[in-house]
């Protein structure tokens, strides 16, 4: 809760007092408010300051800020720092870029802790409205007008769906807060049957969020959107949109948790083709962002195993992954964001990366290891603890994302292909100190 | 513990100094794990005659459930000896210009694989020897032909593709314990039904079957031989099949026991016919490194056939063959670079008339190739022998199948060394430094040593085999 009030706070000072400044100026103290932000969330999650009091008047049947939704709160803060600082900010652009970031942001931490649907959607749309103007925000650049339109005339669908998803929800259960949502659906598993108007509500809310969340075979924006969008953007929906999305959808569906067998029925199939065509798709592009993009639905089909697993063995597991999935794919979008041109962002970027830039390189191949889920990166403790926990519920679904890892080996290690030619076109780019803490993270081995 | 932390130690210190310590240096200094293996050896060796996987060294790792476990017994003390005389050798072959990051990348993948033989943990198991493919990679990835791309990813898809499958059987395994251990001794008092130990027991064989490599799984294998750099075959054929191999041994046989019969015939027939096949083709290779490459696929075979016939000489044999097999075959790769390094070509029809420039060198690389085609005392003799009897009582018709190897192997060995040493020369000849002949000089008298006293092998091993057959018994006993 604390973590909201200062993010929230801070936006608005940095849109006002960032008003035709350079965007530069403001990105240390965005970066500062991230941070402190992180620290107070952590330090509230482990009871070291005591904020019952001061958000005693919001009602807990709204917002409720628990321990697992503290933490995963203060790791998406702290990503978002991780992605705002390594990236560089442009001199012509202006600071209300930043204060729309934080505002969306403000809008997945209100997605966390939502204990009720109103709650939930406002999260939804604070999240995606300021998202949808950061799309377009290279406004010169025809693919991001165009990525643009297509990421909202895709949100708004979505949303429209999950609020008439909600309407049946309403229908089915008479209320709308997610405590007396269980108690409902509870009620109506001793009868057998569950009311038509329930399991309706369920499949179109689960829509409205496999959008969000970009799995097969809702997907098809995200790779045209991450392409065209500027890097940052992109980095943004890939980690925070998604984890948050992801979050929110498993805190839902932990509420229809007696309906368990029905609703794996299909999200089983949903997952195991997300893995596939994920994988599949993403070996044979040729850009490196749109890669990137087709990883991550296919991390979003290693997400949807997690509803396999009942909400309250999850939230470890689920932390732990999304630290992961989180990490890697920030240093890979940092990496392409330093290495690419404007009309480049083929895998030939990483050309003699190795010789040019040792640490850079180093990065990359963590990053990537950790991505494809090699022993030894924290991308495997994920995977492991994820499959290992799922095996126990669906075996062939577990083997269905074995394969899907095997497959992806091809295009994440497609930039060693280049990474260590011995030519060096490039000149020598300097890293940053934020570099090597950052490396300092991702060398933590198991 | 001290087994796998030394080549780490040396390798980073190798990738802190840089140029300034050259091969020589780093092969001697590698020696010390060598050391070290020895001193364990005489600190266990009276509790090695019992013939239990002794603990060595045990701390709780992720949990309590996933511990880093260490055992040592004959088994593993035969293979960790393997690896640690064969990577101060690999390290000498180095060439001068390309020595900065393949060192640190062997020693490395040495540490993996001394942890991949003592583990005792099931997780762990996995991780090392994953852990131990990576170093690979690179090694084949940086060292070889621009165009090697596709073969060295096929290579890294293919053993990873099976090694997942082995982590889905661990993970099974893990569940059937209850989720406490993955502890070796946890895992193998699980019963399993038939149907079970088919799926898990069929998750290991694929890992292992792809490593081996037995015959359909082994597309990946000649080309990476070929474009890998010859430090990267050498420690792929010498240590790295083996890993392999005692995976069959030690971890699929006694935790899916009642699957064996099951499998037992596929896996014969597919070893026998690796064993003729790899042959076969190996007479027609032109490419020095090819040639190897497919008599490797015939010498596996015929371990694992011999391994597969559960008899204990089988056993003894494997094990027996598996070591002789690494030291013959990382000789051949080693005159092969030097054949390579000073006459630019391994092509055999360019080859010939080596013999005249160095005799010394002639003798050498004569003694490894009988040792390859297992001549009386000669080191592959024995092991030979055995496996091959072991295969005949198994069914005498894949016997007479497999005995074929000894008149084959024969063959391809014996052409390769008349085409490339014998008969007129028309090559310009670079002068060979005695000093670079040492740590050849060094595996043939491992190779007539060996030949002339296989018992002193035998002895350490033959205890521990017995206990790990006991095992295997128990397992599948459960069923009947």
């Amino acid at each position: 809760m604390i973590g909201l009030s200062i993010i929230f706070f801070s936006a608005i000072i940095i849109l006002f007092t960032g008003i035709q400044k350079p965007e530069k100026k403001s990105k240390n103290l965005t970066v500062f408010s991230l941070l402190v932000a992180a620290l107070f969330s952590l330090f509230e999650n482990l009871e070291v300051i005591n904020t019952q009091t001061l958000f005693a008047w919001v009602p807990s049947s709204m917002l409720d800020f628990n321990n697992f939704r503290l933490s995963m709160v203060a790791l998406v803060l702290f990503l978002s720092a991780i992605i705002i600082g390594l990236m560089p900010s442009s001199e012509k652009k202006g600071s209300d870029l930043l204060g729309l970031t934080l505002f969306a942001l403000c809008g997945g931490i209100i997605m966390l802790g939502s204990n009720h649907l109103v709650m939930l959607f406002l999260g939804i749309e604070i999240l995606s409205i300021p998202l949808y103007v950061l799309a377009g925000s290279d406004k010169k650049n025809l693919f991001a007008n165009e990525a643009a339109i297509k990421y909202f005339l895709m949100g708004a669908f979505s949303t429209a769906i999950f609020l008439l998803g909600c309407a049946f929800i309403y229908g089915g259960t008479g209320t709308l807060i997610f405590g007396e949502m269980q108690l409902k659906v509870g009620f109506a598993a001793h009868f057998g049957e569950f009311p038509i108007l329930i399991k309706l509500g369920v499949i179109l809310m689960s829509v409205g969020m496999l959008f969000k969340i970009s799995a097969v075979p809702f997907h098809f924006w995200s790779p045209d959107v991450y392409e065209g969008s500027p890097n940052r953007v992109t980095s943004f929906m890939a980690i925070i949109v998604k984890i948050c999305g992801f979050v929110a959808f498993a805190q839902l569906m932990s509420n229809f948790e007696p309906m368990h067998s029905w609703y794996i029925k299909w999200l089983i199939p949903i997952s195991g083709i997300t893995i596939l065509l994920g994988n599949i798709a993403g070996m044979v592009q040729k850009s490196v962002k749109r890669t990137l993009a087709y990883s991550s639905i296919a991390h979003a089909g290693y997400l949807i195993l997690f509803l396999l697993i009942p909400y309250a063995e999850n939230a470890q597991i689920l932390f732990v992954y999304s630290l992961s999935y989180g990490l890697s794919t920030s240093v890979m979008f940092y990496l392409i964001d330093k290495y690419s041109t404007a009309d480049n962002f083929d895998f030939t970027i990483f050309k003699g990366i190795f010789n040019s830039n040792k640490l850079d390189a180093m990065a990359l191949i963590l990053a990537v290891l950790s991505l494809a889920g090699i022993p030894a990166t924290i991308g495997f403790t994920a995977k492991y603890v994820l499959f290992s926990k799922a095996f126990e519920y669906n075996q062939w679904a577990v083997v269905i994302g074995l394969v899907g890892s095997a497959i992806s080996i091809v295009y994440y290690f497609k930039p060693f292909k280049y990474a260590f030619v011995n030519e060096n076109l490039l000149t020598n780019r300097e890293s940053s100190l934020l570099q090597i803490f950052y490396l300092y993270w991702r060398c933590y081995l198991l | 513990m001290e087994i796998i932390l030394c080549p780490l130690v040396i390798a980073l210190l190798k990738a802190l100094l840089g140029n300034k310590i050259n091969k020589w240096i780093m092969s001697v200094l590698s020696i010390a794990t060598l050391g070290l293996v020895i001193k364990v050896y005489f600190e266990q060796v009276v509790a090695l005659n019992s013939g239990v996987w002794q603990t060595v060294f045990d701390k709780p790792w992720f949990s309590d459930s996933i511990r880093f476990t260490l055992g040592f017994d004959g088994v593993t003390y035969l293979l960790l000896l393997l690896t640690s005389i064969l990577t101060p050798i690999v390290i000498s072959s180095v060439s001068y210009n390309r020595h900065k990051f393949i060192i640190p990348l062997i020693l490395v993948m040495q540490s993996a694989l001394n942890g991949v033989f003592m583990a005792k943990d099931g997780l762990m198991f996995y991780i090392l020897w994953e852990l131990a493919l990576i170093p690979i990679y690179f090694i084949t990835l940086l060292y070889s032909h621009k165009d090697a791309y596709i073969t060295t990813i096929r290579f890294f898809i293919f053993t990873f593709l099976g090694s997942l499958a082995m982590l889905a059987s661990l993970i099974y395994l893990y569940l059937k314990t209850g989720s406490t251990s993955f502890s070796y001794e946890a895992l193998i008092n699980i019963q399993l039904s038939l149907k079970e130990a088919i799926l898990v027991g069929g998750g290991f064989l694929l890992a292992f079957a792809v490593k081996i490599p037995l015959v359909p799984f082994h597309i990946w294998q000649a080309d990476t031989y070929t474009n890998a750099p010859a430090q990267g075959s050498m420690m792929l054929s010498g240590v790295m099949l083996k890993m392999a191999l005692y995976g069959l041994i030690r971890w699929y046989m006694p935790l899916c026991g009642e699957s064996i019969s099951y499998f037992q015939p596929a896996i014969m027939v597919m070893a026998v016919f690796g064993v003729v096949y790899g042959a076969i083709i190996a007479l027609k290779q032109n490419d020095m490194k090819r040639l190897i490459a497919y008599s490797s696929l015939s010498h596996v075979g015929l371990i694992t056939a011999g391994l597969f016939s559960l008899t204990l000489s089988g056993f003894e044999g494997g094990m027996l063959q598996m070591f002789t097999h690494g030291i013959n075959v990382v000789g051949l790769f080693f005159v092969i670079e030097i054949i390579e390094y000073h006459y630019k070509s391994r092509d055999l029809s360019q080859l010939g008339g080596l013999a005249k420039h160095h005799k010394l060198f002639t003798i050498l690389y004569f003694v490894v190739v009988l040792g390859s085609l297992a001549a009386p005392l000669t080191n592959g003799f024995p092991g030979e022998l055995m496996l091959l009897k072991s295969i005949f009582d198994y069914n005498s018709l894949t016997g007479i199948v497999a005995g074929l190897t000894i008149i084959l192997c024969a063959v391809y060995m014996l052409r390769m060394f008349q085409l490339s040493m014998l008969g007129e020369s028309e090559i310009v000849m670079n002068k060979i430094d005695t000093v670079k002949l040492m740590p050849l000089f060094i595996i043939s008298a491992i190779v007539v040593y060996i030949g002339l006293n296989p018992q002193s092998l035998i002895d350490v091993i033959h205890p521990s085999i017995q206990h790990i057959m006991e095992d295997i018994a128990n397992s599948k006993g459960v069923l009947s």
